[in-house]
């Protein structure tokens, strides 16, 4: 079916979670993609935690819309396969771990390939050979600075937002360099080029507002730098569950409102009272991490659900906090899509999340194919390259 | 050389962040990006006012709308709204980020903007999605990261997930996935010879940016505890204490890395009871096996590698391919090779803030590379822009398309 890549071919030599996402989102857009294991097959369909079909959930969340096909680096024909594919291809991604070093851009003779490479840090630096590692890309820019407690066992963030982040980089690069390639004059033609993307590096772009904010700011002050030192944020509990609040207009004669409907009367008399008014008395603001306890007392005899009701009926800003049961059940969720069924090969359904473009004129097919068996196409796949 | 977007211009009617970082990424791979803003806005009301701020402006908006040139238009009046629409007559892409209907009250709606250049690839960026009951709330960073349960699978051990404190990701994540969008609109148009209308909306790109911990809990009905740095997947993937008390992260997250970690370990000539036998030792089999046994695992490894600092763990490690690094603080990633010789932290030039530091451009492109250049004043282009376009009324007999509302 369509999509807006129809008609490009990618070759995916990676794996983990960066190149596989990255490969994947094309075959949502509708490329038609490749994926090249080692027999050893990609590393995450041993990871934790497994489906019923013995592989990892995060394997076949991330693969899904491939032909997958195992070839031996140790083999010279092998090679030569690859080669072939590669040459065929508009796109190859490749990382350290899935690549061969006789794979590399400058060894092959495809001059409109445009060839992404996925790393750890970057292909220049002491660090270029480094194997990649969400951990140590996260550690290494900081990222885990806006976790934990300061001077305490570093936290990660748990969603591999290295990975992912390099990946949505890396899909930005492909589609440039596929646009100029296809964009330019004929009779001098771009052709295909080396793109290279690290998670490092997607890390360190992602937090250019923090850098910017530590350069020379009016006021040593502003969320954008005090969330280094401030304690860990479990958002606002309630009765049952926990909820994010900020009082966005609430002013005057609503504050005084809010502060009755939630049975707040004994605030009036504590020393802080009159700094729960002001703009930094929520969410993320100034004295939210010291204000969060009365707020707390007050919401603790209301479940979310009402608690988010009467701050915004008086122009506040209010919203469950959902882990991923509550997400998969908020009808939001539902109205927009968010979640598709994708049919694995013994006919069961997968649940996993959709591609996120809307293109009118091209639209992406929801028709998923599953991931694949380590092989599982190689003589589909190969039949195609001798035909 | 030229940037991979050479030629393409785009009409950037965004604000705030989401919009705004897109749009940034697309100049930076050399597209023309034409930053509209309301003549006579108040600088300090840019960026939503966030704190901290630079000569009064926030540092959003520094930050966010590097790499464009800047227009006033006062879409409100009818007069620049017909230079918008001329203006449009000259543009590939169509850039907006606002809540669904704000666009066709400012005249600049799909129909509107189509009927001014039918091959335009307009892309509209929302919160929550153009449908459903939330379609009309505010969606900013913050509540779509506590809403989509990007803040359930972080905190310490043992303890409550808890929120990651920088208020710009989900943004910048929807921006990166617009941006993805209109690139891929470009190219279908290269196929089809026509535009389209595209949607991105936060939620959706929030939630996609969480596909591999959605998908495990869809699939296994299980949500994830905190596991402060360790990750989920596979073990070892955690932060140790090396002697003197820094920390250093360690992965082994195939069964090849295990095999060198073990390798690196022995040859550490760390003394503890059982680490020689590590690799043979049935807990630890398989990255399945050392997931079930990760404690014990954690317990051995973290007596060995307080024996050394971890200068002499980053050496052994990385000599091994055992993948390793350790927390660095932003003052000395300035400094840092790792970053200077990518490019990945650098000092920008702006306008009206003297000079900056910031990220990126987070992609190396071997022929067409990308560039980064610092923000414009509002409306800091707002002569050369018209004066092309008088230029251009002269030369061409193309009527200007009048548009009512």
């Amino acid at each position: 079916m369509a999509g807006p890549l129809d008609g490009y071919r990618v070759v995916e030599i990676a794996e983990g979670v960066a190149g596989p996402y990255t490969a994947m989102s094309l075959g949502d857009a509708g490329a038609d993609v490749i994926k090249i294991e080692q027999p050893a097959g990609d590393r995450a369909r041993g990871w934790s935690p497994q489906t019923d079909s013995g592989t990892s959930a995060l394997f076949q969340a991330l693969n899904r819309n491939k032909r997958g096909i195992s070839l031996d680096w140790s083999s010279e024909s092998d090679l030569e396969t690859a080669r072939q594919l590669l040459a065929d291809a508009d796109v190859a991604i490749v990382d350290k771990a899935g690549l061969s070093g006789e794979l590399s851009w400058e060894s092959l003779d495809a001059p409109g390939l445009v060839y992404c490479a996925i790393s750890g840090f970057g292909p220049h630096g002491p660090w270029s050979d480094n194997p990649m590692s969400e951990l140590a890309a996260q550690l290494a820019s900081e990222a885990t600075a806006s976790l934990g407690t300061i001077g305490e066992e570093p936290v990660r963030h748990g969603g591999d937002i290295g990975s992912m982040y390099a990946a949505n980089y890396a899909i930005q690069a492909i589609c440039a360099g596929l646009y100029a390639r296809d964009d330019s004059d004929p009779s001098a033609p771009t052709g295909g080029q080396r793109i290279e993307v690290s998670l490092f590096g997607s890390l360190l772009a992602m937090r250019s507002t923090l850098w910017v904010a530590l350069s020379n700011p009016d006021e040593w002050w502003g969320f954008h730098l005090d969330s280094y030192v401030k304690p860990p944020d479990h958002g606002y509990q309630c009765r049952d569950l926990p909820i994010y609040f900020s009082l966005a207009r609430i002013r005057g004669d609503a504050f005084d409102s809010l502060i009755d409907e939630l049975g707040m009367d004994w605030a009036r008399t504590h020393p802080d009272f009159d700094q729960l008014r002001t703009d930094g008395a929520g969410g993320a603001g100034r004295y939210a991490a010291e204000l969060k306890p009365l707020w707390e007392r007050g919401f603790s005899n209301f479940d979310a659900e009402r608690v988010i009701e009467i701050v915004e009926r008086h122009g506040g800003w209010a919203f469950p906090m959902h882990d991923y049961e509550r997400l998969s059940r908020d009808p939001q969720v539902a109205a927009v899509g968010a979640i598709i069924d994708v049919e694995q090969g013994d006919g069961s359904m997968l649940q996993q999340v959709a591609p996120p473009w809307d293109f009118e004129g091209t639209p992406v097919s929801m028709n998923m194919r599953a991931a694949p068996s380590l092989g599982e196409h190689q003589d589909e796949v190969l039949a195609e390259l001798h035909s | 050389m030229p940037g991979p977007l050479d030629g393409v211009r785009v009409f950037d009617l965004t604000l705030w962040m989401v919009g705004p970082w897109a749009s940034m990424h697309l100049g930076a791979l050399g597209a023309d990006v034409i930053h509209i803003e309301q003549p006579g806005v108040d600088p300090r009301t840019l960026g939503a006012g966030v704190p901290p701020a630079i000569n009064g402006t926030s540092v959003g908006y520094i930050t966010w709308n590097m790499n464009k040139r800047g227009l006033f238009l006062d879409l409100k009046s009818q007069a620049d709204r017909q230079t918008a629409y001329e203006l449009l007559q000259t543009c590939d892409v169509f850039l907006i980020n606002m809540r669904p209907g704000a666009a066709e009250r400012m005249g600049v709606g799909y129909e509107q903007v189509v009927a001014a250049n039918p091959n335009i690839v307009y892309t509209a960026i929302t919160g929550w999605g153009e449908i459903g009951p939330m379609r009309d709330k505010p969606g900013a960073d913050v509540q779509c990261q506590y809403f989509t349960g990007f803040w359930s699978v972080n905190g310490k051990r043992d303890g409550k997930p808890e929120v990651y404190r920088h208020f710009t990701q989900m943004d910048a994540s929807t921006g990166n996935v617009a941006a993805q969008a209109v690139l891929m609109g470009l190219l279908a148009r290269k196929r089809t010879g026509r535009g389209q209308r595209i949607h991105v909306g936060m939620l959706r790109a929030g939630m996609a940016l969480q596909s591999g911990r959605i998908a495990e809990y869809l699939a296994t009905g299980a949500q994830h505890q905190p596991l402060g740095s360790a990750g989920f997947a596979a073990a070892p993937d955690q932060a140790f204490q090396c002697q003197g008390g820094d920390w250093i992260g360690v992965a082994a997250t195939s069964e090849d890395e295990w095999s060198r970690l073990c390798q690196a370990l022995n040859a550490s000539e760390a003394q503890v009871d059982g680490l020689s036998d590590l690799v043979v030792d049935p807990r630890f089999a398989t990255n399945l096996d050392r997931v079930a046994h990760r404690d014990a695992l954690a317990s051995l490894l973290q007596q060995a590698i307080l024996q050394r600092p971890r200068r002499y763990w980053m050496l052994r490690l990385a000599d091994a391919g055992v993948p390793c690094g350790y927390p660095i603080s932003f003052e000395s990633l300035q400094h840092h090779a790792q970053t200077i010789e990518n490019g990945y932290l650098r000092e920008i030039t702006t306008s009206g803030w003297g000079d900056v530091w910031t990220g990126g451009p987070p992609w190396e492109l071997s022929r067409t590379p990308a560039r980064w250049f610092g923000t414009p004043m509002p409306g800091e282009h707002t002569g050369d822009i018209l004066d092309d376009l008088t230029k251009r009324r002269a030369s061409t007999a193309e009527p200007t398309p009048v548009i009512g509302d």
